[in-house]
């Protein structure tokens, strides 16, 4: 108790500036702080601040494959804003990234109060679909691909079955329904992760709320709908939040499922990127094309982070 | 001992030269040690065919050690190579098949001329003037061959077509005109896999029958446009196909990855006939444990009458010898050993061909022999389209070619080939 209290620099007070002793020296609670946080603000510089400066240098130069890079401005930036497949990957982005994350949420969170209902028996079931979320997109692409093959796929198989063989179709060779096709794919391996925040933030409402619920009569769904829904807000936002940025730098289930075809439906501004970069192997051009990937994700979660920062406060 | 020559420039050329011959005739005066570095990408059953050899030629030289060093790239090796070269990271020899990228490593000092080496060697003497052409940049050879496939066979079950009363078609005219047989038999007549890459080989077959293999490489040089008369003749060949029945409509072709075309072709039957490279041997033989020429078989692209029929289209891999190399005498000695009948034989139980003339052809099975016969007795080669255009084009090409499979029309035709001549026009 002493200890925590001396961390946190007394129980109601600021830290305070009393020495502490590292070796024969003493250090103030600062540069303690500092000291400690020193080695991951040093693994921070090095694996995300580094590589994001050298991504923004890059993206000023014309490079292509091996030969020598060439400064280029702002060229490759008015190249991108240009380039029709820049444009079409911007627009496929933007409705994969809300779609994910509005049907992965929206699902997760319905699972979630249903599951609040009766915690003890649903808990396998929890686990079972937090379970996806663990698997890598790599093994749950291999997975989707054997549901919507053309020729032996699960989906079509069952569609057969059950006499609505008018609807089977080359899920993700029609342009039409893969990007759809990938989205379920996608949502099936992130729903877990809402799931189980909107089911923590259920978990944490007072009892007494839901016991004087029930003596005044409420039913169930009364109990649901006044209660458990606005209480689990909570959790449905960290939920958004989280999904919406995984969902803007998912790349691996759209490798696995589409390529980013067919005829670029499915491609994302991260697949352009990577098609740019390492297929292409136009550096400068794939690097310009990820800083605005990197606007898009700050303009998106800087807001949502001083949101959650004022709250918390 | 060690010999190090570090430059081929050196006057130790001569020593080298000494070397190679001593390690042709099988005598072990000079023993050859320290490590030698491979940039080596080959996965799957080629994978393990390079482990066996490297085996091999470790067990030929104890004083050899040979270290793979192996790109991380998911699909196209190259960006993984190119990673581990922009990395700074030393190596020997890289296994290439990719002209293309051949020249991106020319321009960047990344390769050395192996001319010297050739003929210090004897290369030349195995390899025919065709293959060393195929490796020739503005005068010099920068690339040593070691297996090649023939990319205009395509591959058959016999008893599909034992199934659907016909033979496999000599000409262009038989080969659409079975195409309602194989149907009426309930199998799809070609298995088209055009989710990434594959599709494009049927465009190449069509374009090289039609208007032959110059203007292949004119096409694929810059030198002609997209929009020329023979590209539109092919497509519309390819839309003949279409409209005859030859292949599943064009979503389900935009959903077909190449595995799955070759299971339904050589493994259940479901297709009548695909078209890809001589890997289809090893999987043919070692996944579904087929024998090749009895229960599946190669037959040539189908003549068409227009001057060349005698053509074939090929793809080839190869070694460059990097200039980071430090040791030249066992990448050469390996090169050496890899144009050996030894060598070929263990290609060949991997259902792969060796170019050169020390080797035996009774070793191949008769669906290699076929296709090594094929390639020796056409006219002209050409390298797989594809794999010649730069980067952007590339990628386009592909993509163009699946529009195209989407809607077969002659709007479309001029749109994709318009689209190409205008990527084309930035990425030369």
């Amino acid at each position: 108790m002493a200890l925590a209290a001396d961390i946190q620099g007394g129980p109601s007070g600021p830290p305070s500036d009393r020495p502490r002793t590292v070796g024969r020296r003493q250090l103030s609670d600062t540069q303690a702080a500092w000291l400690l946080l020193a080695p991951l603000l040093i693994f921070f510089g090095v694996s995300v601040v580094f590589p994001v400066i050298e991504t923004i240098r890059l993206s000023f130069y014309d490079i292509r494959g091996l030969a020598p890079a060439r400064f280029d401005g702002w060229g490759n930036y008015s190249t991108l804003f240009s380039d029709p497949n820049f444009l079409r990957s911007l627009r496929v982005t933007l409705v994969w990234a809300i779609s994910a994350t509005v049907f992965s949420v929206a699902i997760g969170w319905g699972l979630a109060m249903l599951c609040a209902l009766d915690p003890r028996r649903t808990l396998v079931f929890r686990i079972m679909i937090f379970a996806a979320y663990g698997v890598s997109e790599a093994v749950s692409g291999f997975m989707w691909l054997g549901i919507y093959r053309p020729d032996y796929g699960l989906l079509n198989g069952i569609l057969e079955g059950v006499g609505l063989s008018g609807l089977t179709q080359p899920w993700l060779g029609n342009p039409s329904t893969a990007l759809g096709a990938v989205i379920v794919a996608y949502v099936w391996t992130q729903v877990g992760l809402p799931l189980m925040t909107c089911f923590a933030s259920i978990q944490s409402i007072p009892k007494n709320l839901f016991e004087a619920a029930y003596i005044d009569g409420a039913k169930p769904a009364s109990v649901m709908r006044h209660i458990i829904a606005p209480l689990s807000m909570p959790g449905v936002r960290v939920a958004i939040f989280i999904n919406l940025l995984n969902s803007l730098k998912a790349f691996d289930l759209i490798f696995m499922l589409t390529g980013g075809g067919p005829v670029r439906s499915t491609e994302t501004v991260g697949f352009f990127m990577y098609r740019e970069s390492m297929l292409n192997f136009k550096l400068g051009y794939g690097a310009a094309s990820t800083v605005i990937l990197l606007i898009a994700v700050l303009v998106v979660s800087i807001p949502l982070i001083l949101k959650r920062t004022a709250d918390a406060r | 001992m060690t010999l190090r020559v570090p430059n081929a420039k050196t006057p130790l050329r001569g020593c080298a030269a000494t070397l190679a011959a001593m390690i042709c005739f099988g005598t072990p005066a000079l023993a050859l040690d320290g490590e030698l570095v491979m940039i080596n990408w080959l996965g799957g059953a080629q994978g393990e065919m390079m482990d066996k050899l490297q085996e091999d030629f470790e067990a030929r030289n104890p004083g050899v050690t040979v270290r793979n060093v192996v790109p991380q790239a998911g699909g196209d090796a190259r960006g993984g190579i190119r990673a581990v070269l922009m990395g700074g990271e030393q190596a020997d020899l890289l296994v290439n098949t990719w002209p293309a990228f051949r020249a991106e490593l020319i321009e960047a000092g990344l390769i050395v001329p192996l001319d010297e080496a050739y003929e210090a060697n004897g290369w030349g003497e195995k390899l025919g003037e065709s293959w060393r052409a195929l490796s020739i940049v503005d005068g010099a050879n920068y690339g040593l061959t070691y297996t090649f496939g023939d990319r205009s066979g395509i591959w058959y079950r016999t008893d599909t077509m034992e199934k659907a009363g016909i033979a496999p078609p000599e000409t262009f005219e038989e080969f659409v005109g079975d195409f309602a047989a194989l149907k009426d038999a309930g199998i799809t007549p070609i298995s088209v896999p055009a989710k990434v890459w594959a599709h494009a080989e049927w465009f190449e077959s069509l374009l090289l029958r039609t208007a032959g293999a110059d203007y292949m490489a004119r096409l694929a040089a810059g030198e002609a446009s997209w929009t020329d008369e023979e590209v539109k003749a092919a497509l519309s060949k390819w839309k003949e196909m279409i409209e005859a029945g030859c292949c599943d409509d064009g979503n389900t072709m935009l959903a077909l990855d190449w595995d799955i075309s070759v299971d339904a072709a050589l493994k259940t039957g479901d297709a009548a006939y695909v078209l890809m490279g001589m890997w289809l041997n090893t999987r043919a033989k070692q996944e579904y444990g087929e024998t090749p020429g009895e229960d599946f078989d190669i037959v040539q692209f189908p003549a068409m009458g227009l001057g060349h029929d005698d053509e074939s289209m090929v793809d080839a891999k190869e070694f460059n010898v990097l200039s980071s190399v430090e040791n030249r005498e066992a990448a050469d000695a390996f090169m050496t050993y890899m144009l050996t009948a030894d060598a070929a034989g263990i290609m060949a139980e991997y259902g792969l061909a060796s170019p050169s003339s020390d080797v035996d052809p009774s070793i191949y099975d008769p669906v290699i022999q076929r296709s090594v016969d094929e390639v020796a007795g056409a006219s002209k080669l050409q390298f797989v389209l594809g794999d010649l255009l730069p980067g952007d084009l590339g990628s386009e090409y592909r993509v163009a070619l699946q529009r195209f499979l989407q809607d077969p029309s002659d709007e479309t035709i001029d749109m994709v080939t318009g689209q190409l001549a205008d990527v084309a026009e930035r990425a030369y």
